[in-house]
């Protein structure tokens, strides 16, 4: 079996506030293992030690206690951060520089030069559609455009591991979709890609394995299969049912003791989908 | 992104110890930024301020309108090149952990170290071009004035030069353009260092900018009275023990910027000491290790 991508052992961090002496315990014993290759979801409310544990496995903080491993390495370990390409939550890059600036500028640091750098720039700004605003200054970036060049920074070492903190908050549906559509191309390319979030709907379209965290503590964990359905009930979508048909149906169920109908209707599209929808069909139309 | 899938394989790339080539990627990023706030304006006031006192210049005597030329200019560097080092300085590192640019950084394969010496580098790279130039302005204009002066004086003698005015002119000379100057440029430029590495070390812990601003500001005028305070305040046999050695420690921790002022001497005209430079020299050298040392230690652990 391949090394995991991200192991956390027993993972504590108690942070101290103020002088008072009194201690919040953000993150408390976790456990939990992203293999590679995989897309994993932590999911959890406001507060729940989603970013505590996302900052210890990046290093910006040290464990209270337990463990935290990238491919085997340590967290602070120097070496582990190659193998890391992190976008955080509504990240403010510096505005004086223009998209392909910013990613040169990342790419050095990871100690990229030259033809190799500038071919990895013109490659990313291609993948994340931002190549017709490579010359803008960020400070001029919508909110989905300054994602998507994050996303482009965080992949510029072409690192492993992929950690994403609320890759989409505060982005348009549209906006949101074409994050989500990046998080699936980087899944088909063989990146891990470990997912922090409180927006479900988003989690169960581009997850393999989710944990749900409240209160620092690890309250479910498995395939998103294993966590949303629902053993005891059964869904059936018909189409161009008759009257005669559904009435035979209703029957046949009335006649078993146990069965029972929850909820009958016309399937219904979600308004985010209503919306892109409608955003794709206005841009259809004004390119006609 | 087709080949991603082989280089995804690959084991953990090692990170050398230090690298140069980091630490100037950071000192660059932090030049542009403060070039694109548009720092460098500030040059113009500057050579206003030059044309205005070199023009509109009210003093009884040629050699004393050079030396005004000198001592204004050369204050007005000195006193944009701290001011400049303080502020620039204690608003790059908080204005990153506030935008998280910080977090992307140091995610990066970046050591602590590196991001701390890039942020001063790209800080004293600004106020170094800011000298430089200020410096090449001033001397343009001290020259420029001083062979105007010389022109008149011989121009006013038309039977020849005479001693006297022979003796105006080498007056005019002694207070005009020299190269020793330039070692006031320098000073200027390594108290700014001094003071920068200061303000570092109190952003790597402070809570605010305007503390950051407020203390460094302290610091560089107490330094100021360095050797005056401290002997004064040693000498006396009165002191028990503890105040001895918090003076002690008072003289350790707080630079002692009047190392630097024998550049004012030199403003006036005075000659130029070696010693002095290789002490000054030698001293900002000792100032910005143990500064950015204690700033590391700091700076190593900090939780963002």
């Amino acid at each position: 079996m391949s090394e995991p991508a991200v192991e956390v052992k027993n993972l504590t961090k108690v942070f101290s506030t103020g002088l008072s002496k009194n201690y919040v315990v953000a993150v408390d014993n976790l456990s939990f293992e992203v293999a590679a290759g995989e897309v994993y979801g932590l999911i959890g409310p406001n507060g729940s030690g989603k970013s505590t544990t996302m900052k210890v496995v990046l290093g910006l903080m040290a464990a209270s206690s337990g463990s935290a491993k990238v491919f085997g390495l340590d967290s602070g370990d120097i070496r582990a951060r190659n193998e890391i390409g992190f976008l955080p939550e509504n990240p403010y890059f510096y505005k004086h520089l223009s998209g392909e600036e910013t990613l040169k500028f990342y790419g050095k640091l990871c100690g990229i030069k030259g033809s190799e750098l500038k071919d990895r720039i013109a490659d990313l700004l291609k993948l994340v559609d931002l190549e017709n605003a490579a010359n803008r200054r960020l400070g001029g970036y919508s909110k989905g455009m300054l994602q998507r060049i994050g996303l482009a920074q965080t992949l510029i070492q072409n690192p492993r591991l992929v950690i994403l903190d609320e890759p989409t908050a505060g982005v348009d549906p549209v906006g949101s979709r074409q994050i989500r559509d990046l998080i699936l191309k980087l899944k088909e390319d063989g990146y891990t890609v470990f997912l922090c979030s409180h927006l479900l709907e988003q989690v169960q379209e581009v997850c393999d394995r989710v944990g749900i965290i409240f209160k620092g503590r690890m309250r479910r964990e498995g395939t998103l299969d294993e966590l949303i359905q629902i053993d005891s009930q059964t869904a059936m979508t018909l189409e161009n049912a008759s009257p005669e048909l559904m009435s035979k149906i209703h029957d046949l169920i009335a006649s078993d003791e146990a069965a029972g109908i929850i909820e009958e209707g016309h399937p219904r599209t979600t308004l985010e989908r209503l919306f892109i929808q409608i955003a794709d069909q206005n841009k259809k139309e004004e390119s006609a | 992104m087709s080949d991603s899938k082989t280089t995804l394989q690959s084991p953990a790339r090692s990170v050398p110890l230090f690298s140069i080539s980091r630490v100037w990627t950071l000192a660059i990023s932090t030049l542009t930024q403060l070039i694109r706030m548009k720092t460098f304006y500030f040059l113009f006031a500057f050579a206003v301020l030059l044309l205005v006192i070199g023009n509109f210049n009210f003093a009884s005597s040629p050699a004393q309108a050079l030396s005004t030329i000198k001592k204004v200019s050369f204050g007005a560097m000195d006193l944009f090149a701290w001011l400049f080092a303080i502020v620039a300085t204690a608003l790059l590192i908080p204005r990153d952990i506030e935008d998280r640019t910080l977090y992307t950084i140091l995610s990066k394969p970046v050591r602590r170290i590196e991001y701390l010496l890039g942020k001063l580098g790209g800080v004293l790279i600004v106020i170094g071009i800011s000298l430089s130039v200020m410096f090449l302005v001033c001397a343009g204009m001290i020259q420029w004035q001083e062979m105007g002066y010389i022109a008149d004086e011989v121009s006013a003698s038309p039977n020849g030069i005479s001693d006297e005015t022979r003796q105006a002119i080498l007056l005019i000379e002694k207070n005009g353009f020299h190269s020793d100057l330039a070692v006031a440029a320098l000073a200027s430029f390594m108290k700014a260092a001094v003071v920068a590495s200061v303000t570092i070390l109190l952003s790597t812990f402070a809570s605010s900018s305007l503390f950051t601003i407020i203390v460094s500001v302290l610091v560089f005028l107490v330094g100021h009275a360095h050797t005056m305070a401290t002997n004064f305040w040693l000498a006396e046999t009165d002191n028990n023990m503890v105040v001895q050695m918090l003076l002690k420690l008072f003289k350790i921790i707080i630079p002692n910027f009047q190392i630097f002022s024998f550049s004012e001497g030199i403003v006036q005209g005075a000659a130029l000491v070696p010693a002095l430079i290789w002490q000054m020299t030698g001293l900002t050298g000792a100032y910005l290790v143990v500064f950015l040392l204690l700033s590391l230690l700091t700076f190593v652990d900090k939780e963002f």
